[in-house]
């Protein structure tokens, strides 16, 4: 009963000038798990993930979205097919309040027309009934209830990024990337998070966790792939990856790396 | 709640101006900022809500004047205009947005800046069509199955109703998603593309629907005010409103009302200055820019918030 | 034909020093600066004042002129940018013009509305080449393009404060760490953009007749002129300046003259149609 992955790229390549950032990626994600993808600085990972999510197309290979080729692809148009992400630099809102932020994802998959709007009718209440209510959700899930009015720029640092992850689930997604959620967190905090995440899987999320710091990943994470200098160097569970004598020389390096 | 009594307090208030003077001059003075409320409540859109610098709305003012100064000048019914007007802006919009989706800051102000001159010198130099640099006078004034509005006072009456419409449609956009989108735009393109938002359909969309603003407003004000020039459209002007909405508080929606009264009675009541009157002019908005680049509402607001809470 | 080659020159050749002193502000404090045309039309009528008013020599006029208008330039550093800086690029473009407006409208006040004329530094009787008649002044006009622009390339590669300016423009926040005196640097790059659109100025109005406003028109040219070179790049300001003489000259005779300022901001917006980021790429772009 092999199921169809919910992510499988190939050969998934992005040259920026002479540096080459992704190397013929290929990675496949199995439905329902959290998958992390560590790897030292500059080894692609936010590269792989803007390429996945359509930030910033790769140069070259196949990007398939629970079967659907998303290669090229606008952004907003791979946010629909039910693939979130969050951002290692914090892009919030700040002009809109906690809520209004989650909203505009829980309106991902409905445009709604501008006539509805000026006439406000009937359909354009119930649609912000639902959006309010779906973001009101989402915002519980990760903790952030109670702040739902407040500005978003006056959040502090750990909260917005929870309010990042409620945003992108807001958009009811199949597959949520997280990039970095756990930086500039401290010990609770990510714990908090890690609970989090977990709670997410436990609602049948499928989840890619970019994390730079490893010991916080290995206890979440069902499956890990390793990159470096844009190629994948291992992959397994995290158990075998740790024993991987590839990947210790890629973090403490024979080939000594800048950091 | 308690926004009621206020706003209550506030539309009577605006409600009994025209009753306490009696010179036409300053209700038509005060009709003309009710004009350029609305075209700056249209420039919020774009750029106060969407992030995305126009100084092409005096265009899109002009080209709505023009077109029904034209069209009823030659007998077309005055109730065709609106809808002419908006047909016009709205291709003229489209003429200068699409190509203009990807271009950022420095060269969509430029860009904008150029398409506002073509659209000047056009006006300037097809004089049979719109008169050239003397403009049109002796614009046919509005009327809707024979009823027509006369004198000053009739008219502001109706602007004003015109101005709550226009209030009421924005207001409706900020709280729907079309304009928390808008705002998402502005904030972060990337994040909000990853939330779902077709950036490129709100650009565009923000784009139009100021310019349609802008084109009724230039409607009625040839119909209201019933003569035109080209100086009233001029980059200047496009400059002018655009101070308006800072001084006013870009993005809100009080602010561009607040912004653009003030911003069109003061030029008037410090006309004894002259030409020093446009020296304190630029000083005072490089002086908000630097001091409270909020504009008026958000002093508005920060003064709220100390009353709030005292220290 | 010929001579509508040679006048188009000329004219760009002007329009390349707006695009010049432009391109220097921009290169060293990322700010386009709106009222790069009024500062034109100020080194026109300060020039005109020495010349025709105090009936200094010309030669004389020029140099104070050049001196005041280094002045006005960091007087327009200190109420520009020191204020603004680190604001988003949207005010500080509202402030420039708004500035613009300040000074156009100072001159009004102090000069008045009608034109005046300047007579041009040199004299003496035009050059003809087969049917083609270049004026002195014409001559003067690529004469001083190419003088500054020698001035310019070996001030910037060859002089130690050159290099320094090279290296704030690349980096401000590390040129500063690093110990460079980057408000110098800042302060030098203000005071000569504004001389060079004053040099302008003063070019300028024996062929066209001063009048305070029109500083518009001719900072417009300038931004076009930065957009079709390729903002950040001095050779192609000073190719875009030439181009665009060439197009307006060819454009005012052949198809209208009426629309002669129009033909700058249809290319400039064919040119950005083509390529959104500038022909040589623009550095503000949210990165991802």
């Amino acid at each position: 009963m092999s199921e169809r992955p919910i992510i499988a790229a190939r050969g998934v390549t992005r040259r920026f000038g002479g540096l080459l950032a992704l190397d013929s990626i290929d990675l496949d994600i199995p439905r329902g798990i959290v998958q992390a993808i560590i790897g030292p600085n500059g080894s692609g990972k936010t590269t792989l993930l803007n390429a996945l999510s359509g930030a910033s197309h790769a140069d070259a290979g196949s990007i398939r979205i629970d079967g659907t080729e998303v290669f090229g692809l606008r952004p907003h148009r791979i946010a629909r097919l039910g693939l979130a992400r969050t951002f290692q630099t914090i892009r919030i809102f700040t002009n809109l309040s906690v809520l209004e932020n989650v909203e505009v994802a829980a309106a991902c998959n409905r445009p709604g027309s501008l006539f509805d709007v000026v006439m406000a009718t009937a359909r354009q209440r119930s649609g912000e009934a639902e959006i309010e209510r779906s973001a009101r959700e989402a915002l519980e899930i990760v903790g952030l209830g109670g702040r739902a009015g407040d500005r978003a720029a006056q959040l502090p640092y750990a909260q917005q990024r929870l309010l990042e992850i409620a945003r992108a689930l807001a958009a009811k997604p199949d597959v949520l990337l997280l990039d970095e959620p756990a930086a500039g967190m401290n010990m609770t905090e990510s714990m908090t998070l890690l609970d989090t995440i977990a709670k997410l899987k436990a609602r049948g999320l499928t989840i890619l966790l970019v994390e730079h710091n490893v010991r916080l990943v290995m206890g979440i994470s069902d499956r890990v792939a390793v990159l470096d200098f844009g190629r994948k160097i291992a992959e397994g569970t995290p158990v075998e990856v740790q024993r991987n004598p590839h990947v210790i020389e890629a973090y403490l390096g024979r080939r000594h790396r800048h950091a | 709640m308690n926004n009621r009594i206020p706003l209550a307090l506030g539309a009577i208030a605006v409600l009994a101006i025209p009753l306490t003077t009696h010179d036409g001059y300053i209700i038509q003075l005060l009709n003309i900022a009710i004009l350029n409320a609305i075209v700056v409540l249209g420039l919020n859109f774009a750029t106060g809500w969407t992030g995305q610098i126009n100084f092409g709305q005096a265009a899109f003012y002009g080209l709505g004047a023009y077109t029904t100064a034209i069209a009823t000048k030659a007998g077309v019914p005055w109730i065709a205009t609106p809808f002419l007007s908006v047909v016009i802006v709205t291709a003229a919009s489209l003429v200068l947005g699409l190509p203009t989706l990807r271009l950022r800051t420095y060269y969509l102000a430029m860009t904008t800046i150029g398409f506002g001159e073509i659209i000047r010198l056009i006006i300037v130099h097809w004089e049979p069509v719109t008169g050239g640099t003397s403009g049109l006078r002796a614009i046919p004034g509005i009327s809707v199955f024979g009823l027509a509005p006369q004198g000053q006072i009739q008219h502001y009456y109706l602007l004003i109703a015109v101005l709550a419409l226009a209030v009421l449609v924005a207001v409706r956009i900020r709280h729907s998603s079309l304009g928390r989108a808008m705002i998402a735009t502005k904030d972060s393109e990337i994040a909000a593309e990853q939330s779902g938002v077709d950036t490129t359909r709100i650009k565009l969309l923000a784009f139009m629907i100021g310019a349609i603003y802008a084109g009724l407003a230039g409607c009625l004000y040839a119909s209201s005010i019933r003569f035109i020039s080209p100086d009233s459209f001029s980059g200047t002007q496009a400059v002018l409103l655009m101070t308006m909405l800072i001084v006013g508080g870009m993005g809100s929606i009080a602010g561009c009302i607040i912004g653009a009264v003030a911003l069109t009675i003061l030029p008037e009541a410090l006309r004894f200055m002259g030409q020093w009157y446009l020296v304190l002019y630029g000083l005072g908005v490089i002086a908000v820019i630097v001091m409270a680049p909020g504009g008026l509402a958000s002093v508005a607001s920060m003064i709220r918030m100390r009353q709030a809470s005292p220290r | 034909m010929g001579q509508l080659v040679v006048n188009g020159l000329a004219l760009g050749s002007i329009y390349a020093l707006v695009a010049l002193g432009l391109l220097l502000i921009f290169n060293t404090v990322q700010i386009v600066n709106f009222a790069q045309g009024q500062l034109l039309m100020l080194g026109a009528f300060i020039g005109i004042t020495g010349a025709a008013t105090h009936d200094l020599p010309v030669a004389v006029a020029w140099a104070v002129t050049m001196l005041a208008m280094a002045l006005i330039g960091l007087v327009f550093m200190v109420l520009v940018y020191f204020p603004l800086r680190g604001r988003p690029p949207f005010l500080v473009i509202l402030t420039t013009i708004a500035m613009g407006i300040v000074l156009e409208n100072l001159a009004l006040i102090i000069w008045g509305p009608l034109p005046v004329s300047l007579p041009s530094p040199v004299h003496g009787a035009p050059l003809r080449f087969f049917g083609v008649v270049i004026s002195m002044h014409q001559l003067f006009i690529f004469g001083t393009l190419a003088v500054i622009l020698l001035l310019q390339f070996l001030m910037l590669n060859k002089t130690r404060f050159g290099i320094l300016m090279q290296a704030t423009a690349q980096d401000l926040h590390t040129a500063r760490l690093v110990g460079i005196p980057v408000n110098r640097t800042i302060a030098v790059a203000f005071a000569f953009g504004a001389m060079l659109s004053g040099i302008a100025g003063l070019l300028v109005a024996p062929i066209f007749l001063a009048e305070p406003t029109m500083g518009g028109s001719l900072g417009l040219k300038g931004f076009v002129v930065s957009v079709i070179g390729g903002f950040g790049n001095l050779p192609g300001a000073v190719i875009g300046g030439l181009f665009l003489g060439l197009i307006e000259t060819f454009g005012a005779r052949y198809i209208s003259s009426n629309f002669r300022d129009a033909y700058a901001f249809i290319v400039m917006i064919a040119v950005l149609v083509a390529w959104p980021r500038g022909l040589f790429g623009e550095k503000s772009s949210e990165k991802v």
